[in-house]
């Protein structure tokens, strides 16, 4: 393995890294607020990705710029999910939760399908396409350019969280919903806030994947499950955990998959097993 | 302290019993014949059903309604009338069953071994399916076909290519198209080929495929030959189908550097290998896939021009049509009809329903034996169809189609040219693959 | 005056006599495989109701074990020529090794991380037998066709057998299940459930009897995974170790309502002839219809009754009781 091999290997899986942090700071955002994980996430990434498609497709928007709708429409979903659905299985067993976002993704999955077709689109020519080089070594620009939108979308949800009013109120409300609310917090208001900010990272995240990534209603589920690892490896409710630990598993993937690539995940899941059992709430979580 | 059963709640039980009773003799009044001893018909049926399970919905949907297109399309040639030199073509109907058209009855599998096996079930004994057809993946084939195998019904398979399939000694299920081992050969053929005619010569080749049955089978048999031919494995990748990045496995190809890269990936995969080859930088002598990805409209569509140079086997290709005139006119109705082109699959899953309904026409009835019958007696030339066959006969023992075989096509400009057998080239290899930087 | 008793007794009765002669009434393979499925999708929520519903922790990769089981079996039977029935025993065993692998580091973690495990278990399981030669990695095995008997677990001219086995095993694990639920185990499995702290401060070793309880269910998992392999007579990878398989056993029994014994056998029916009848009627068309309804109607129930449908049978039933006592009197 050489240097340049080395170097290579790092930063694809960095910025592939960037890119899982950023959904998976969606997830963990309605995890922490609302103590449910959110099994229809994949499928709000599938959602912006198509958005992101027909865009292009239909009104030659670049995908660089629909990352300005995306993230907007997709809030949009998110609140929507939550006026319509989850504000009525807020009190429901966990189970039943899960049912009903495990519903959700079948639902949108299938309509995606009903809609578009099963097959697979691509954007193909987007304006950042092609390869960057330095120091010899290539990455592709659509790739550097997620990352860097992940990292922009990232750190703004930070700063919302730990730098302004609303966000200490989100975080009051996940900490503890009643007394949040006897503190004068409007709860409702935060779970619908919770929902879209979660899916409107997923919508930015989607849209800079549909640079590079192809779109199809089963996108999803590539990259929920990493979501879900990343999530529980960074703690459920920390966005600072989310973004340690997209990067982390994005490492762990790459160079997983540069030496034993039939196993790679397998590795990543060996990885999160590895924590939980060292650091049982995760890296940064509450408890 | 315990009450008897009320009268009222035994009257509902028996009333309920009996009732079920009931329907159920309804169901089995009329006896269904056993398949297999239809009594002679006297007069012709009006339509002759046919089964054909494949993926409608799910990952593979797309690929599966491209075969139900080959499928439509044939059954509208032999149900109508059309000058054409193909089976069945120029007469309404089966002609030797008084015109009967045909019926086909469709039933998804959802790419599930189980589901086909069920709906295989479903088909023959509720639908009353003379023959089954299906399954796409070799894994639905198998336990659908073991369901036809045990309840004594013709199954023929159109386009599934896992060798496996004819080796279980089955009496019933039959085979048109080629197989993985057939491909892989004609693949090995054209290396052998190239060095013999130009001089082009290949000492090693990496393999790199994705980790389900298609593409585990394809790398065994490229491993077999290889060692056959001659020629070293220097790297050999296996990847979890639709990962959502590959930068390292293309590292690690790209470190072993071989001559040769075979690919076996469906679509998805493909486009994201070749992305990911173009930003790193990677080009070998040349990419030879096996199929799948390589020959679905997508990738070409998708990837524009960076699809170029790469060779794929294929069961069939679009410039066929300058060696057999049918191929054209069947290839534009496609177009026209279904508003994407024809492929490999619709092409295979056309000719396998012609081949089908021919030898239900030929058995002159609708009896499994005597349609099984018809079957091992096929033997239709190669320009009566549509394919790069010599023609279509079935093997007595294995009932694999002994002239099935494949080309070789490479893309160049968005379109696909059979390359090899250098007898069927419509165009002049262009070897080796020109590095991504001197590409426009 | 017990007629609430009654009623139930004597409408079992007669469901289990209709249950028996069905497959002598209803010759058609397609009924009653249908049947089959919902005894097996039963029988592995009523599994799962042990782990999820009496001891509360959320498994979300149960078809780790459903393929543990299947490939024993098969494995067993192809190289050693075993009848699938002691595959089945050592089908069960190998579920309940690995369930104590996962069980014994997760337990120590609570709710989400621990569903997440499992689903990632399920993966790397799977991940495992697609990359191993000797299980046939991602080809599969084509199960030895045997002259059918019982001892072999095949049956080739018709259904009925397995319909027979698969509800026995149903009515086994159903009593099974009734029988956790009365004991002290299912005491101390609802204690953890209710309230994890307060359990271990009352001295029970929480830990243990989750581990107890996710080896029951593992264990029974991978009998209805052996039953599958002798059934379809094709495994790999990819049908066995399904997270469709892990989903499908876990709302079967939320749908039903978990923590009973009729919730899973409830879903089940229910879910297994929505996904058969959608697909029959609707699939055909390509465009993935049956499965949006399906999910339609998922989301619908949990939003309308989230308890499941034995609560909602509960709840109708309730009010009514006032007015059942004057009807009762006159009764023959």
């Amino acid at each position: 393995m050489t240097a340049e091999l080395l170097v290579q290997v790092v930063v694809s899986g960095l910025l592939i890294g960037f890119v899982f942090a950023l959904i998976s700071v969606g997830l963990t955002l309605i995890f922490g607020v609302m103590d449910i994980v959110n099994f229809a996430h994949g499928e709000f990434l599938m959602l912006a990705m198509f958005a992101a498609f027909w865009l292009y497709a239909l009104f030659g928007v670049d995908p660089v710029f629909s990352v300005l709708v995306c993230g907007p429409l997709l809030f949009t979903v998110g609140v929507l999910t939550h006026k319509i659905l989850i504000r009525h299985i807020l009190n429901a067993p966990m189970l039943a939760q899960i049912f009903c976002t495990f519903g959700l993704s079948v639902f949108l999955k299938s309509l995606a399908q009903f809609l578009w077709g099963p097959n697979f689109r691509s954007i193909t020519e987007p304006l950042l396409g092609g390869r960057v080089e330095i120091f010899g070594v290539f990455f592709g620009l659509p790739q550097v350019a997620a990352a860097l939108g992940a990292v922009l979308a990232t750190g703004a949800v930070y700063l919302l969280i730990y730098r302004t009013e609303l966000g200490r109120a989100l975080q009051a409300t996940s900490e503890d919903k009643e007394t949040a609310a006897l503190m004068g917090i409007d709860t409702e208001k935060m779970f619908t806030l919770a929902w879209g900010i979660g899916a409107a990272c997923v919508g930015v995240a989607g849209a800079l994947l549909s640079m590079f990534y192809y779109i199809y209603p089963e996108v999803g589920a590539v990259f929920a499950l990493t979501s879900y690892v990343v999530v529980a490896l960074g703690g459920f409710g920390s966005v600072t955990g989310a973004l340690i630990g997209g990067l982390i598993i994005g490492l762990v993937q790459v160079v997983a998959g540069f030496i034993t690539p039939a196993f790679k995940m397998v590795v990543v899941y060996l990885v999160y097993m590895g924590v939980i059992l060292w650091r049982p709430q995760g890296l940064f979580g509450r408890w | 302290m315990v009450r008897r059963v009320s009268r009222r709640e035994f009257n509902l039980g028996l009333a309920g019993l009996v009732g079920g009773l009931a329907v159920g003799c309804a169901q089995t009044g009329t006896p269904a014949p056993a398949v297999g001893q239809q009594p002679a018909q006297p007069t012709f049926p009006k339509e002759v059903k046919i089964g054909a399970i494949y993926p409608l919905t799910g990952p593979a949907a797309s690929s599966g309604l491209d075969g139900r297109y080959g499928i439509e399309l044939a059954v509208e040639i032999v149900n109508g009338k059309y000058d054409l030199n193909l089976p069945l073509a120029r007469e309404e109907g089966l002609p030797n069953l008084g015109g009967a058209k045909i019926t086909v009855v469709w039933a998804d599998s959802q790419g599930s071994p189980e589901k086909g096996q069920a709906e295989a079930e479903r088909l023959i004994t509720q639908e009353k399916v003379v023959a089954l057809t299906g399954a796409y993946h070799s894994s639905v084939t198998a336990t659908a076909s073991q369901v036809a195998e045990r309840l004594g019904v013709p199954y023929v398979n159109f386009e599934s290519s896992s060798p496996s399939l004819t080796e279980r000694g089955f009496k019933w299920f039959f085979r048109t198209g080629p197989h993985d081992a057939t491909f892989g050969k004609n693949l090995f053929d054209m290396l052998r080929d190239l060095e013999r005619v130009k001089g082009i010569k290949v000492r090693t080749i990496g393999i790199v495929n994705e980790n389900t049955l298609y593409g585990t089978d394809a790398s065994k048999i490229t491993k077999q030959y290889a060692q056959e031919y001659g020629y070293q494995v220097v790297v050999d990748i296996a990847y979890p189908a639709n990962t959502s990045d590959v930068t390292s496995e293309v590292q690690r190809i790209k470190a072993a550097n071989p001559d040769v890269l075979f690919q076996v990936s469906y679509t998805s995969d493909l486009i994201l290998f070749i992305r990911t080859y173009k930003q790193l930088d990677y080009t070998p002598q040349m990419i030879l896939g096996y199929g799948a990805g390589f020959v679905d409209p997508q990738y070409t569509k998708t990837l524009g021009k960076d699809a170029d140079y790469a060779i794929t086997r294929a069961a069939w290709s679009a410039d066929i049509t300058q060696k057999r005139p049918a191929a054209k006119v069947i290839a534009d109705m496609f177009q026209q009809r279904f508003g994407q082109p024809m492929t490999e699959n619709s092409a295979r899953s056309f000719t396998g329903m012609l081949v089908l309904a021919d030898a239900i026409n030929r058995a002159k009835s609708l009896e499994a034996e005597a349609i099984r019958q018809a079957l091992l007696a096929t033997n239709i030339p190669g320009d009566q169809t549509v394919m790069p066959w010599q023609g279509v006969k079935f093997d007595e023992k294995t009932h694999q189609n002994i002239y099935a075989q494949g080309v070789n096509l490479q893309i160049i400009g968005g379109q696909y040219y059979t390359v090899w057998p250098f007898d069927l080239a419509t165009r002049e290899i262009v070897w080796p693959m020109p590095r991504w930087s001197q590409r426009q | 005056m017990v007629r609430g008793r009654l009623l139930p007794a004597a409408g079992l009765g007669v469901l289990l006599v209709g249950l028996i002669f069905f497959p002598l009434v209803v010759t058609l393979p397609y009924p009653q495989h249908v049947m089959i499925l919902i005894f097996l999708y039963a029988m592995m929520g009523l599994a799962w109701n042990i782990i999820g519903g009496y001891a509360g922790q959320v498994s979300l990769g149960d078809a780790t074990y459903f393929g543990i089981g299947a490939y024993t079996t098969v494995i067993l039977l192809r190289d050693l020529g075993l009848s699938p029935w002691v595959g089945m025993l050592v089908g069960a065993v190998n579920a309940v090794v690995v369930s104590v692998i996962l069980g014994y580091p997760c337990f120590r973690v609570r709710g989400h991380y621990f569903a997440i495990a499992t689903i990632a278990l399920n993966e790397i399981v799977a991940t495992i037998f697609t990359n191993w030669e000797y299980v046939g990695g991602a080809v599969g095995i084509y199960v030895p066709i045997l002259p059918e008997s019982f001892i072999n677990l095949q049956f080739h001219r018709s259904k009925a057998p397995y319909y027979y086995i698969a509800l026995g095993m149903l009515i086994g694990v159903i009593l099974l299940n009734v029988w956790v639920g009365r004991s002290r185990l299912g005491y101390y499995f609802r204690a953890i459930r209710a309230d994890q702290d307060a359990a271990r401060s009352l001295g029970i070793d929480i830990t243990r009897y989750k581990m107890i309880a996710y080896a029951m269910t593992a264990a029974l998992t991978s009998l209805g995974g052996s039953f599958y392999s002798m059934y379809v007579l094709y495994i790999d990878p990819t049908s066995v170790f399904a997270f469709s398989i892990s989903l499908l056993v876990v709302l079967v029994a939320v749908l039903g309502g978990v923590g009973t014994v009729a919730g899973p056998i409830i879903g089940s029916v229910i879910l297994i002839s929505l996904s058969e009848g959608t697909r029959v009627l609707l699939g055909g068309t390509g465009r993935a219809l049956d499965v949006a309804i399906y999910g339609l109607l998922v989301m619908a129930i949990s939003v309308l009754q989230p308890y499941g449908i034995v609560a909602w049978v509960r709840s109708l039933r309730r009010p009514r009781k006032p007015r059942e006592v004057k009807v009762a009197g006159p009764a023959a």
